[in-house]
């Protein structure tokens, strides 16, 4: 990189005043949040990424906690959800083809025989981890669980922000995970240890990104043969 | 034994809808293409002659060129059946027929590894552009020469394992696969390859399809080759040895794949059945698909093997010839249309030293195709064909041993069914 020129300085100071201010209005606005921000090598912000604040214990939704992953268009409906341990989570097909929906990850494996609407009871998840999906039918069908052991989760907005419903305590570790995320886990999460300091915290990845799910070209067939 | 195949299939399809009780057990598609084609080239190797396309001067103007039907059951949770049938408006064997027809059983174990089954007859994992239903491809009318030749005389009568594994370590992206297959009936392979040349069309030799061979003098009653009938059956079995392929996968996504194979059908060069030289033939194929910026995609295959047929004379067989191809399709779809545009390029060199018998051809093609999806039952396509080929053997037949064929093919493109 050469020498960067005066109004890009300027630029920059000016969108870091901008940051600063909006994080303060933020956090003005939900004085007991926790404001994430995750932005990739160069700056730019990251959406849809999994935020999580685990607590010094693990704690199960309430019973009767669901969520939903729908497939519409032979694709999963949302790509990735995050859901708290115990969550019964429904997978309703409102394809007019036939599914047959499964995880091999460990522990949360499942498998729901081939199905269209309603037909199978939902699957309750009761282990933290990633669960994985695909379809035994259509192998370009591609979605993520993140099952998380906290009640404290949100995704990331278009601006690459999440506010966690929690306030910063000691104890608590703010996580970050998405499909597209390459770098190692431990510059994935941030103890926090100072109450004060924890009310923002921003994730810069380290590695580059892999590209969104949502950037899939159609124009080759990708064929079973 | 190819229609004991294609009974017992048939039966258990039948079977299998008898039992099916609830809806959306099968699913298929069918369709039909009818067209207009002007060319001007050597008379076509389909009417019995030696020129590279399938239609000429007397086979050109309308025509129904190709009805077909692909039809898929399932019989239960993880176990399919698939049948194609194809119907093409020539002489050549009867007037629909089936091109592949086999089960599927697709276990989920709860392993990372997922393995699937294939029994049947069936195209081995190799085309790139033959994606649609009953391999039609979405991007040109005519297939690619490594594809055509395939639809020709290549086929498996067999099992086919796959091993695949989407490694969540890297994010699930990630596929690798390995296809392992043994098959028999696919003895004669590599004969068309020699006596007839490469070829680009859309025509599928089906299961008891007859072809017909160029009239070269080797094969004639008074000819070397006597004991071979002047026609062709790709798909029988000569002396009872087993074939097999391999072929490794990887793909990111749908952005990139690629897949490598080896080929081998351990046909005996000597025997003779049927009327039917056995060709031993051995190839080696790589294809990959990427997709670029700007919503172009890129599919580039490369096929080389060798074809050995016939006695030993001198320490050799008497045919022995190495053919080799590859090409490269640039295609962009927009909306409700598609642009393609393919290079190929092809080879068949002589490594044996008997001057009787000459197969050397050197060629290369240019495709340039539009299609127009209407709705989802009706399309148009125009296809642009230019094939500039040398082949001495074309002087047996008196025909000009360097030319340049050409074809324009208009088609409206029919579709019925649940198309997927």
């Amino acid at each position: 990189m050469g020498s960067t020129p005066a109004y890009a300085l300027l630029v920059r100071f000016c969108c870091a005043v901008a940051l600063c201010l909006l994080a303060i209005a933020t956090t003005g606005a939900r004085a007991d949040g926790i404001t994430v921000e995750v932005t990739d090598r160069e700056g730019q912000p990251v959406p849809d990424v999994a935020v999580f604040a685990n607590l010094p214990a693990a704690l199960s939704a309430p019973a009767g906690t669901s969520a939903v992953m729908d497939q519409v268009d032979q694709r999963f409906v949302p790509h990735m959800l995050v859901v708290q341990t115990g969550t019964k989570v429904e997978f309703p097909n409102s394809d007019t083809v036939a599914h047959h929906v499964y995880s091999f990850s460990h522990p949360n494996h499942f498998k729901l025989p081939i199905y269209k609407g309603h037909a199978h009871p939902p699957v309750s998840f009761e282990e933290s981890g990633i669960v994985v999906l695909g379809c035994n039918i259509h192998d370009h069908m591609l979605a993520y669980i993140v099952v998380v052991d906290t009640p404290v989760f949100a995704k990331t907005d278009a601006n690459g922000v999440a506010v966690l419903d929690a306030a910063p305590a000691e104890g608590m570790h703010v996580a970050i995970w998405s499909p597209r995320l390459r770098d190692d886990d431990a510059d994935l999460s941030v103890a926090i240890s100072d109450a004060n300091a924890g009310s923002a915290i921003a994730f810069q990845l380290k590695k580059g990104l892999r590209p969104p799910h949502e950037d899939q070209s159609e124009v080759l067939s990708w064929s079973e043969y | 034994m190819v229609r004991v195949l294609s009974g017992l299939a048939g039966l258990a399809l039948l079977a299998a809808q008898a039992a099916a009780n609830e809806p959306a057990r099968y699913s298929f598609t069918a369709g039909t293409d009818i067209s207009f084609v002007s060319v001007s080239g050597h008379p076509s190797w389909v009417d019995g002659s030696a020129g590279k396309l399938r239609y000429d001067e007397n086979s050109e103007g309308l025509t129904v060129s190709r009805t077909f039907v692909d039809y898929r059951l399932r019989i239960a949770g993880t176990l399919n059946a698939r049948i194609a049938a194809e119907a093409y408006d020539d002489d050549i064997g009867s007037s629909i027929d089936f091109t592949q027809a086999y089960l599927e059983w697709r276990p989920l174990t709860l392993s990372p590894n997922r393995y699937r089954l294939k029994l049947g007859a069936f195209y081995p994992r190799l085309s790139l552009e033959n994606s649609d239903p009953s391999w039609g491809s979405p991007y040109t009318i005519s297939s690619s020469a490594i594809n055509t030749w395939i639809g020709e005389e290549i086929r498996i009568f067999g099992a086919e394992l796959s091993v695949s594994r989407r490694p969540e370590s890297l994010g699930g992206a990630h596929t690798f696969s390995l296809h392992a297959a043994a098959f028999k009936h696919n003895d004669p392979a590599g004969g068309l390859i020699a006596w007839k040349g490469w070829s680009l069309h859309d025509r599928q030799t089906r299961f008891d399809d007859v072809l017909p061979l160029p009239p070269l003098p080797q094969i004639q009653p008074d000819g070397f080759f006597w004991r071979q009938d002047p026609f062709f059956i790709p798909f029988q079995e000569n002396e009872g040895d087993i074939g097999w392929y391999a072929n490794v996968e990887w793909q990111y996504r749908n952005k990139f794949l690629l897949r490598a194979l080896r080929y081998d059908n351990r046909a005996d060069p000597r025997n003779i059945s049927n009327r039917q030289y056995g060709w031993y033939t051995e190839f080696d194929h790589i294809g990959v698909q990427i997709s670029l910026p700007g919503e172009v995609g890129l599919i580039s295959q490369w096929l080389v093997g060798e074809t050995v047929m016939g006695p030993f004379i001198r320490g050799a067989h008497v045919v022995d010839n190495g053919f080799e191809s590859n090409f490269v399709l640039l295609t962009k779809a927009f909306d409700r249309h598609r642009v393609s545009a393919r290079y190929d390029d092809f080879e068949v060199t002589e490594i044996d030293q008997v001057p009787l018998d000459e197969n050397r051809e050197r060629g290369h093609a240019w495709t340039l195709a539009y299609r127009f999806q209407a709705t989802e039952k009706l399309g148009f396509a125009a296809e642009w064909l230019e094939i500039r080929t040398h082949r001495p053997a074309w002087a047996y037949n008196d025909l000009a041993t360097t030319r340049t064929e050409r074809q324009l093919q208009l088609s409206l493109q029919l579709r019925f069914g649940q198309l997927h």
